[in-house]
C-alpha cells in the first residue's frame, strides 16, 4: 500500500465515523432531552403564578408541544445550513454564546493539558528511573490518591485552602472585581487561571506519571538497555537516550487520548471556580432544557474529542517509527 | 435608620465574637472599593445572572422575583413603607369601568444617550412586553398608547386593580435603541446607574448615571457579582464583597468585619390542601383530584390551631423569619382578623373529637369512618429548608393524631400530586394578583395556580370586587374580605384553605462600614430597592472589636 493510498483510506474513514458519530451522539442527546422529566416552562417560570394565556405562550415558545420527530427534523435542516439556532435561555444565536464560552475553556483546557502533560511525565520518569527506592513509593502514593479523587471535591479543596485561608489566589472568576476589561492586565488574568488550571491537570497528571513509570520501566529491562549497560552507558544519560525517547510518544499519543476526560473534568473545575466556560454553559443548557443551544455544545465537544483521538491516531499511524518499521517489514 | 417599630431591617451584630475563622484581610487583591464610594455586590435573589441580560421586557427586574431594574426607571415605585409612590409617573387614573388606565409622566428625563424619555417610550416598552414570551406576564394588556408627550393611556382587556405592580416593576427602554436581541447587553435607560460592562457569567459593572432625575445615590459604581450563594460566602471571608446574601445554614456563622442583615421575605411558605373529595375525578392532564382526609375542614382547622409555628421558626430557621397565618400576614392587604391563635393542641383534639376524628384502634392515628387521618406531603427534594420544614410539621401533627406522609419530588412529580396531595410551596407574592390567582375558583383549572381547587363562591365575588376595582383602597378592604368576612374566607378563622407556616428571611453579610439604611417593608429579595439611601460610615464609629 502507498503511502498516499493508505493517508486517503485513513481519511475517509475517519470522515465516515465523524459523520456517523455527530448523528448518533446529536440524536441521543435530543432524546435524552425530550424524554428528561423536566418541563421546560414550568422550570422557567418556577413559582410564578401566571395566567394560563401566558403559559399557552410560553409553550409555543419552548415548543413543548411540538412533535418531537419535527423539533428535530427542522434543527437537524438549520444544523445542515451552518445555522445553529437561537439559544432559548439566552436569546441569542447559539454559535455567539459557544464562540465566547469555548474560548474561555480552551484556553483552560490547554494550560492544564500542557502542565499535566509536562509534570506527569516528569514524574513519571523520575518514578521509573528510581524503580522501588522512597521516591517511587511517594510518587505512586500521590497518583492512587489523585486518581481516587472526585474533581469537584479536589477544586472545592484548593479553593478552600488557597483562596479561603491563604488569600493567595482569588475565589474564582476570570476577571478581577469590579475592573473593567481595558484595565484587567496579563497579570490578573493569569493569576485567576492558575487555580483552576492546576486543579485540572492535577487529575490528568496521575494517569500519565503511572503510564510513562510502566513504559520506562519495561524499557529499562529490555534487551537494548541492557547492552546499552554493558557498553557502560548510565544513570541519567541512560535514561534520556534510551528512556525518554522510547516513552515519549507513547505518552504523548496518551495525552491526546485524554481529550474526553480533560472535557468532563472542566465541567466541574467551573462550576466551582465560577469560570465562564462552555461547562458552566452545558449544565444551564442541560438543566433549562435549551435544546439548541444543548445540541450545539454536543457538536463541538464531539469535535474536539473526536479530534484529540484524531491527532493521537495520526501519531500513532504516521509517525511512531517503530509501526513504520513493523509495516516496512511486513 | 434606627425606626424601632419598623419589621424591616434586624441588623444583629455579627463580628463580636471570637476569630474562629482564620481570615485574610489584607489581600492584595482586594478591590479598590473599601472604604470608598464604590460597592461591590453579590445579591442572587435580586439577581442572579440575567441570562437574557439587562432587558425588562426579558424578565430583568420584574418576572419570577421583583426588583429595582437600577439600569431602567419604572412608572412607580416603593415607598419605604412599602406603598407604592411616584417615579416617572406623576399621576395615574383609572377609567370608571376600570378598562383603561392613564398615567401622566414627567418630562424632564432622559435616558443615557441624551434622549428624551416620552410616553412614546413608555407605550413602546409595554406594547413590547405583550409579545416577549418572557416572565413578564402582560396577557391582559390589551394595548397602550401615547396619547401626548406626557401621557400614557393602558386599555385592559379586563379591569385589573393589580395592574399596579405591572407598572411599578417594568424598566422603561427606549424605542429608538431597543432591539431584542442586543439590548440585553447594551442597554439604555434612565435610572440612577448605567452598564458599564458585563463579563459574562462573573459580573456586571454599573456606574452612577450623573444625569439621573431623581435623588443620586451615594455609591458611584456597582459591582454584581454572580457567584453561588457558597461561593460568595468564601467571597465574603477573603472580604472581596460589601455585601452577598447567604444561605439560612450559615445564620449562625460570624465574619470579622462584617454584620448579618435580615430582611424580610415577600414570600411565605406554606401547606396547600387538596380542598375537594376523591370522587375519582380526573384533571385535564389526567392527574388525579381530591382528598377524603384534607377535604374535612376539621382536619385543616385542627392543623392550623394545633401546630405550634414559633417552634418551626425557632427550630428549623434559627428564628431568621416571621410566623405566617394567611400568606399574606405582613401585607397592607393582608387582614389580621382571618388569623387564629396556633400552638393550642387541646383545643385542636377537641375540635377533631367533636368531628368524629377518634383513634379507636390505639395506633396513634385518629380515623373516621374507616379513613384514617392521613395524607401525603410533597417536598421539593432539592431544597433541604423545606424539607426541615416538613419534617417538623409531620412530627408537630403526629401529636395531634394526623399522620402525615412525606414525599421528596421534582417540580414535574409535585405538579401532578398537587390536587390530591399537600404540597409545601413558597407562593406568596406582593402582588395582588396572585390572591386572586389561588383563590378564585375560576384558577382552579389543571395549572398550579390553585393548587387545592379552592371553591367558594362569596370569596371568589370578593376577590372578583377586589380585582375589578378602580381604586386601590377600595381592592384592599375587598382583599382582605377574602381572607375574612367573619364567617367565611381562605384564612386559617375561615375556611382554612392552607396551612401557611413562616416567611423566611433573605440573610445577608454586609460589610461592617456599609448602611444600608431603611430597607422597604418586606423586600427581601430587592434589596438595591433603596440603593438611594446606602452609604458607607466611618469604620472607627461602628462598633468596635
Amino acid at each position: 500500500m502507498s503511502n498516499n493510498e493508505k493517508i486517503a483510506s485513513f481519511i475517509g474513514k475517519k470522515a465516515l465515523r465523524l459523520t456517523s458519530l455527530l448523528i448518533i451522539v446529536c440524536f441521543a442527546s435530543f432524546m435524552l432531552i425530550q424524554y428528561s422529566p423536566i418541563d421546560p416552562v414550568r422550570a422557567y417560570i418556577g413559582e410564578m403564578p401566571v395566567t394560563a394565556e401566558h403559559k399557552a405562550k410560553l409553550e409555543a415558545y419552548w415548543g413543548v408541544n411540538t412533535p418531537p420527530q419535527e423539533k428535530f427534523l427542522n434543527w437537524a435542516g438549520d444544523i445542515l445550513k451552518g445555522d445553529f439556532g437561537t439559544s432559548l435561555i439566552y436569546r441569542t444565536p447559539v454559535i455567539d454564546v459557544i464562540e465566547e464560552r469555548f474560548t474561555a475553556s480552551l484556553i483552560l483546557m490547554g494550560i492544564s493539558w500542557l502542565l499535566s502533560g509536562i509534570l506527569g511525565f516528569a514524574l513519571g520518569i523520575i518514578a521509573g528511573a528510581n524503580q522501588g527506592t522512597w521516591v517511587d513509593k511517594a510518587i505512586k502514593t500521590y497518583c492512587y490518591a489523585l486518581a481516587a479523587a472526585p474533581t469537584f471535591w479536589l477544586a472545592l479543596l484548593l479553593l478552600i485552602v488557597f483562596s479561603v485561608y491563604l488569600g493567595w489566589f482569588p475565589i474564582g472568576l476570570s476577571v478581577p472585581i469590579g475592573v473593567t476589561a481595558d484595565n484587567v492586565t496579563f497579570f490578573d488574568w493569569l493569576k485567576r487561571l492558575i487555580l483552576p488550571a492546576i486543579t485540572l491537570s492535577l487529575l490528568d497528571i496521575a494517569k500519565i506519571t503511572m503510564f510513562t513509570r510502566e513504559k520506562l520501566i519495561e524499557v529499562l529491562s529490555s534487551d537494548y538497555v541492557l547492552f546499552a549497560k554493558a557498553r557502560g552507558e548510565k544513570g541519567l544519560d541512560l535514561i534520556l537516550r534510551h528512556g525518554v525517547r522510547n516513552v515519549a510518544l507513547p505518552a504523548i499519543t496518551l495525552q491526546f487520548l485524554g481529550f474526553s476526560e480533560l472535557f468532563g473534568g472542566t465541567v466541574l473545575v467551573e462550576q466551582v471556580f465560577s469560570y465562564p466556560g462552555i461547562g458552566q454553559t452545558a449544565v444551564s443548557a442541560g438543566l433549562k432544557s435549551d435544546v439548541p443551544l444543548l445540541l450545539g455544545i454536543v457538536i463541538f465537544s464531539t469535535l474536539f474529542v473526536f479530534f484529540g483521538n484524531l491527532i493521537a491516531d495520526i501519531i500513532y499511524e504516521f509517525i511512531d517509527p517503530r509501526i513504520k518499521q513493523q509495516e516496512a517489514l511486513v | 435608620m434606627g425606626d424601632p417599630i419598623s419589621l424591616s431591617s434586624h441588623v444583629s451584630d455579627g463580628s463580636i465574637s471570637g476569630s474562629s475563622d482564620k481570615l485574610v484581610s489584607e489581600d492584595s487583591d482586594e478591590p479598590a472599593s473599601k472604604g470608598s464610594d464604590e460597592l461591590v455586590v453579590n445579591v442572587n435573589s435580586h439577581t442572579g445572572e440575567p441570562e437574557t441580560g439587562f432587558d425588562p421586557l426579558l424578565g430583568w427586574g420584574c418576572g419570577h422575583v421583583n426588583f429595582e431594574p437600577l439600569i431602567q426607571s419604572t412608572l412607580f415605585k416603593s415607598a419605604d413603607n412599602g406603598s407604592i409612590i411616584n417615579d416617572l409617573a406623576t399621576n395615574y387614573s383609572v377609567s370608571s369601568d376600570g378598562d383603561t388606565w392613564t398615567v401622566h409622566i414627567r418630562d424632564d428625563v432622559r435616558f443615557t444617550d441624551g434622549k428624551n424619555l416620552t410616553a412614546e417610550d413608555v407605550a413602546f416598552t409595554f406594547n413590547t412586553a405583550i409579545g416577549s414570551n418572557s416572565e413578564l406576564d402582560m396577557s391582559n394588556l390589551e394595548k397602550a398608547t401615547a396619547v401626548n408627550n406626557t401621557a400614557v393611556e393602558f386599555k385592559l382587556k379586563e379591569p385589573q386593580s393589580s395592574f399596579i405592580w405591572r407598572l411599578r416593576y417594568v424598566g422603561i427602554v427606549p424605542e429608538h435603541a431597543y432591539k431584542k436581541e442586543t439590548y440585553g447587553t447594551n442597554p439604555i435607560g434612565s435610572g440612577p446607574y448605567k452598564l458599564v460592562e458585563w463579563d459574562k457569567g462573573q459580573q456586571a459593572i454599573l456606574e452612577l448615571n450623573e444625569n439621573y432625575y431623581g435623588k443620586k445615590p451615594y455609591f458611584k459604581k456597582i459591582t454584581m457579582l454572580f457567584l453561588d450563594k457558597d461561593t460568595a460566602f468564601a467571597a465574603v471571608k477573603s472580604g472581596d464583597v460589601d455585601i452577598a446574601e447567604i444561605e439560612i445554614s450559615h445564620a449562625n456563622q460570624t465574619v470579622d468585619g462584617y454584620k448579618l442583615v435580615d430582611l424580610p421575605a415577600a414570600r411565605a411558605q406554606g401547606l396547600s390542601f387538596p380542598m375537594q373529595y376523591n370522587t375519582g375525578k380526573k384533571s385535564l392532564q389526567g392527574d388525579p383530584i381530591g382528598n377524603n382526609v384534607t377535604a374535612d375542614i376539621t382536619i385543616r382547622k385542627a392543623l392550623n390551631i394545633g401546630i405550634d409555628r414559633k417552634a418551626l421558626l425557632d427550630g428549623v430557621i434559627y428564628g431568621k423569619g416571621a410566623v405566617e397565618y394567611t400568606g399574606v400576614d405582613q401585607r397592607d392587604f393582608g387582614n389580621p382578623e382571618a388569623k387564629i391563635n396556633d400552638s393550642n393542641p387541646e383545643e385542636a383534639q377537641k375540635i377533631l373529637e367533636n368531628a368524629g376524628w377518634k383513634d379507636t384502634d390505639g395506633d396513634g392515628i385518629r380515623e373516621k369512618n374507616g379513613t384514617e387521618a392521613e395524607f401525603k406531603l410533597y417536598y421539593s427534594a432539592t431544597d433541604q429548608t423545606r424539607q426541615a420544614l416538613s419534617v417538623a410539621v409531620s412530627e408537630q401533627a403526629k401529636q395531634l393524631g394526623i399522620k402525615i406522609d412525606l414525599v421528596g419530588a421534582s417540580w414535574d412529580e409535585i405538579y401532578a400530586n398537587q390536587y390530591s396531595s399537600a404540597v409545601l410551596y413558597a407562593y406568596s407574592s406582593i402582588d395582588t394578583f396572585n390572591l386572586y390567582q389561588q383563590y378564585h375558583s375560576k384558577e382552579a383549572d389543571d395549572t398550579y395556580r390553585n393548587p387545592g381547587l379552592y371553591n367558594n363562591s362569596i370569596v371568589d365575588g370578593y376577590l372578583e370586587t377586589a380585582l375589578r376595582s378602580t381604586d386601590q383602597d377600595q381592592a384592599t378592604k375587598y382583599w382582605k374580605l377574602a381572607a375574612y368576612d367573619g364567617s367565611t374566607g381562605f384564612g386559617p378563622a375561615g375556611d382554612a384553605t392552607w396551612l401557611w407556616l413562616v416567611t423566611i428571611d433573605y440573610l445577608y453579610m454586609a460589610d461592617e462600614t456599609l448602611d444600608i439604611g431603611t430597607p422597604q417593608r418586606n423586600a427581601g429579595a430587592d434589596v438595591l430597592g433603596n440603593i438611594y439611601e446606602w452609604k458607607r460610615v466611618d469604620t472607627a464609629n461602628s462598633t468596635s472589636k
